[in-house]
């Protein structure tokens, strides 16, 4: 079992302070902003949020792949196996992504190279960084999309990706990132791309792999019926902060930022007669023009004067547990005096 | 889970003969122009066996012949066989022409590769340096190499690869610019793959079909520009049969016996309109464009 935040377990990966900017016209922009989060021995931690939250760039910031002629990432520290990543060369750097830490991308029918047969692509990792022959490879590939569910995978090695369907093609991009059984998978939307019956197949397998090796995942998405399947812990991003993290039962039980409860009243339920789906009024700031303050008070219901003008902490709840949450009014502040100003 | 994978089944087909596939079944004209080059470069292999004649061994009593059972194309100022010096001289061009083209092949497709990979600045200075060799005309760039290093096989081999580089070179940076910013690309490198890497297994293959069919039609052009340097003298030095020479020591007798220029000048015509066919419908077939169905 997970014990989130459990100080006695060493996590596998520990972000600290993570920031990273975008030169845009000139001028620096952060797109995430100074997150921590520590990911622990076989969790799986979900990052939620709306396209733009910088879900996506976290991830992209913890392998290094973040574009270094606009783009710059900062850290305290990103701790892998002793090692800070952010600190680390290049080279260095390369031997972790892929077999340490491997990545699934949001697009199976884009993200595998149309003139190289499947088993081929499976295989190269393995022989990119553990050096297997070519027979030990083809063995291992082969085990490899026979554990992501190929069906007939022998016969299937040597087909190219356009004889697979989307579905066919994420199992193979999910056994390309299991290869060199590596200790973090980062699943970026893996199951967006795909329709809701294949994706019911990619969860159950991806929870299937969680549950047979001891690997953790960082799961990207903005579905949260998928974050109530295979989530351990939840970080909901919006507009670059962290700003709810909490242990999927407490999250889903008591959703204390607004944002987050906008989330989930957004929601289709089956068990309720909704006419009209609840949607969050506007969208995520620019990069360009991010307000001071709380970056949700725009679209806040219960947004006070002190949203607008300081960004609250991320602060833990006194509930117990390890729930934090970054707000003003639904954090542990003391607001009376500031409750008069409320213009709601 | 057995111990050794057993042979594994063949491997299924690349897109790229399915688009090779497509070009024959679409364009009847490809499927000509690729039997007719198949064709006289068999003809060329087999010179030793087909001539009648010994392309080199004259006959003054039968100089200047027209066609008849004997001399099929008749004879030159030397009482040589023209069908012969045809044949022997489909070797010469066809050598010079290949062995140019693949050289401007592999080297066009490194630079641009190199260049439409890593952009900025190298991007730039390769590329600038293509500019200005394409800005000379094909022929007066292989006039200059010639004349700089002397008239022979290899020089010409080198010009004539000089003069191809820069197309290749554009050709083969275009798509690598496109494939480079495509999410498998992406991939590799999150699994950790350096450039050269990237650049081998994974862009190469994606250039590849379009820098081959860029040097069936810049085949052609070679071809043509052997025999323009060979008519001007620059060319493989006599007696050794060229079409490109044939031309010009027929164009001295061209009122006695118009053979001499017509034969080998109807040899040129003949491969550079196969390869024109070949090269149009190859195109056609992966050219996005005018593909008809995606």
């Amino acid at each position: 079992m997970i014990h989130p935040g459990n100080p006695r377990v060493e996590p596998v990966l520990d972000v600290s302070n993570l920031t990273t900017s975008f030169r845009i016209g000139g001028e620096w922009h952060a797109a995430v902003r100074g997150i921590s989060f520590a990911l622990q021995p076989n969790e799986t931690l979900a990052l939620v949020g709306e396209s733009g939250c910088g879900k996506s760039m976290t991830a992209l910031s913890i392998l290094g792949l973040v574009p270094k002629t606009n783009g710059r990432v900062e850290a305290d520290h990103i701790r892998y196996e002793g090692k800070d990543l952010s600190r680390l060369p290049d080279e260095e750097m390369r031997k972790i992504r892929g077999n340490g830490i491997s990545m699934i991308f949001q697009e199976p029918m884009t993200s595998l190279n149309p003139v190289l047969p499947v088993g081929f692509q499976v295989m190269e990792a393995l022989r990119y960084h553990q050096k297997m022959s070519r027979g030990d490879g083809e063995k291992r590939a082969l085990e490899l999309l026979e554990l992501v569910k190929i069906p007939s995978a022998k016969s299937r090695f040597k087909e190219y990706p356009h004889q697979f369907s989307g579905g066919m093609r994420q199992r193979v991009m999910i056994a390309m990132a299991l290869a060199c059984r590596p200790k973090v998978i980062l699943a970026d939307e893996p199951t967006t791309a795909l329709d809701v019956t294949i994706q019911a197949q990619i969860l159950s397998l991806l929870n299937e792999l969680k549950a047979e090796t001891d690997m953790s995942m960082i799961f990207i998405t903005h579905n949260l019926g998928v974050v109530a399947a295979l989530a351990d812990r939840v970080a909901v991003m919006y507009a670059g902060d962290i700003v709810e993290i909490a242990s999927v039962n407490d999250l889903f039980a008591r959703p204390t930022h607004p944002y987050t409860e906008a989330l989930l009243r957004s929601v289709p339920r089956s068990d309720r007669d909704t006419k009209t789906l609840y949607s969050i009024p506007g969208a995520v700031p620019p990069l360009t023009r991010m307000p001071e303050g709380c970056r949700f008070a725009a679209r806040c219901e219960l947004a006070i004067d002190i949203c607008r003008r300081q960004n609250p902490p991320l602060e833990t709840l006194p509930a117990g547990g390890a729930h934090s949450v970054r707000c003003w009014v639904r954090g542990d502040h003391d607001l009376t005096a500031m409750k008069e100003h409320a213009d709601v | 889970m057995t111990d050794h994978v057993d042979v594994l089944p063949e491997a299924s087909r690349h897109p790229f003969i399915d688009q090779l596939q497509k070009a024959f079944r679409n364009n009847k004209l490809t499927g000509v122009g690729a039997v007719i080059f198949v064709l006289i470069i068999l003809v060329a292999i087999a010179a030793p066996l087909l001539a009648p004649h010994d392309p080199l061994q004259q006959h003054i009593i039968a100089r200047l012949k027209g066609p008849s059972a004997e001399y099929w194309f008749g004879t030159d100022a030397y009482g040589r066989d023209i069908l012969s010096r045809l044949l022997y001289g489909a070797r010469v061009s066809l050598v010079i022409s290949l062995t140019a083209i693949g050289l401007a092949m592999v080297i066009g497709s490194i630079i641009g590769i190199i260049a439409g990979y890593f952009g900025g600045m190298i991007d730039l200075a390769l590329m600038q340096v293509m500019d200005v060799l394409l800005a000379f005309p094909a022929l007066i760039l292989g006039l200059i190499v010639v004349a700089m290093l002397g008239p022979s096989m290899e020089n010409l081999i080198i010009a004539i690869a000089l003069t191809a580089i820069p197309p290749f070179a554009r050709t083969a940076r275009a798509p690598t610019i496109a494939v480079k910013e495509r999410d498998y690309i992406e991939a590799c490198r999150a699994l950790g793959f350096g450039h050269p890497r990237i650049i081998v297994r994974h862009i190469f293959p994606n250039v590849l079909s379009e820098v081959l069919v860029m040097g069936s039609l810049w085949l052609a052009t070679a071809i043509r520009v052997e025999a323009s340097l060979s008519f001007i003298g620059l060319g493989v030095k006599p007696p050794t049969a060229s079409w490109g020479g044939m031309i010009r020591e027929g164009f001295e007798n061209i009122l006695d016996n118009v053979w001499l220029s017509v034969c080998p000048s109807m040899a040129i015509l003949l491969v550079v309109f196969s390869l024109n066919l070949l090269g149009d419908g190859l195109r056609d077939a992966i050219d996005p464009k005018t593909r008809s169905d995606s």
